[in-house]
């Protein structure tokens, strides 16, 4: 039963090493810390040719070079923020995954809480009417 | 005021649904620049027609003008072709060509056939300006400001539309 949940576990975290020795076969040189980096920043980072998709999911040439130039600068020794501020200045902040609060995006930001917010008190309403039938 | 309450998840779904199909709608394709209100980033690259000359900033001299991302693999730029040699022959608007990621001679022959609207063209065979430049994907077109600032990116085909919309106010006709 233990070995069960083990694999069950282990497959779980299968496809990020995949991932994790792909980028090594393809971006040479890096140490274990800093190929996760790659990775992390990879997924986190917008292609700006298809914008539904990461650099690390998108073979656009755009995506290949911006792919190139953080690995070169992984290797510079530059830092996450470095490296994302390298990027924001030249894509803008569109690049970084991190939509911006204001009155367009607000909706997405709060909407679901608002939603809940209405459920429950949907369900209060409800429950209430009940039990007053009920006495 | 049950009655209020049950049209409430109805009323909700009507702004939802015109709130999503507006933003469907809006075009997204056309990503405004980092780099507006800006200076062009500094570059020291060869000519495209000649490799011993190298191109810098100070070489943009005929201000305000366009800068022209382009290349030969690009389809959408050979559209615009025709455009760019009205601009710079009939119009006088100084336009400089960044090639973008491409071969030497097959841009040359391209410029031969098609005529060369450019003042002169930067060769950027490993995209560095490009990326300098925030560039996403060739054809793009940078307006400058007669100070050297970037004021307007448009990514795509420049057509007429395009022109009279963004540009053409800051090339005044004699």
């Amino acid at each position: 039963m233990k070995m069960r949940y083990f694999i069950l576990i282990a497959l779980f975290f299968f496809p990020l090493e995949l991932v994790q020795s792909n980028a090594k076969e393809v971006y040479p040189n890096l140490s274990e810390q800093e190929t996760r980096r790659f990775v992390d920043l990879t997924h986190n980072l917008r292609c700006p040719k298809c914008q539904s998709s990461s650099l690390s999911g998108s073979n656009a040439p755009i995506s290949i070079d911006l792919k190139k130039i953080i690995y070169k600068l992984i290797l510079e020794g530059k830092s996450n923020k470095q490296i994302k501020t390298y990027l924001k200045d030249r894509y803008g902040e569109y690049i970084l995954y991190d939509p911006p609060i204001n009155i367009f995006t607000s909706i997405l930001w709060f909407g679901p809480f608002l939603l809940l917010f209405l459920t429950l008190l949907v369900i209060l309403i409800y429950i209430r009417n009940r039990s007053t039938r009920e006495r | 005021m049950r009655k209020i309450l049950n049209v409430v998840p109805l009323l909700i779904f009507c702004i939802l649904l015109v709130y999503l199909f507006v933003l469907l709608n809006e075009d997204k394709n056309d990503l405004t620049s980092a780099l507006i209100g800006k200076e062009i980033p500094v570059f020291e690259l060869p000519s495209l027609k000649d490799p011993e000359l190298v191109l810098e900033n100070k070489d943009l001299k005929d201000l305000p003008a366009l800068i022209n991302v382009w290349a030969t693999w690009c389809v959408a730029c050979a559209v615009e072709h025709p455009f760019l040699l009205e601009l710079s022959n009939n119009k006088g608007v100084p336009i400089y060509g960044i090639n973008y990621k491409d071969s030497r001679k097959k841009a040359i022959d391209y410029l031969k056939r098609k005529k060369d609207p450019f003042k002169f063209n930067i060769f950027d065979s490993s995209g560095d300006l490009g990326i300098d430049l925030g560039v996403y994907g060739a054809p793009e077109t940078f307006l400058i400001s007669q100070k050297g600032t970037i004021i307007d990116r448009h990514a795509g085909a420049l057509n007429s539309e395009i022109w009279d919309q963004k540009f053409r106010i800051y090339f005044p006709e004699d």
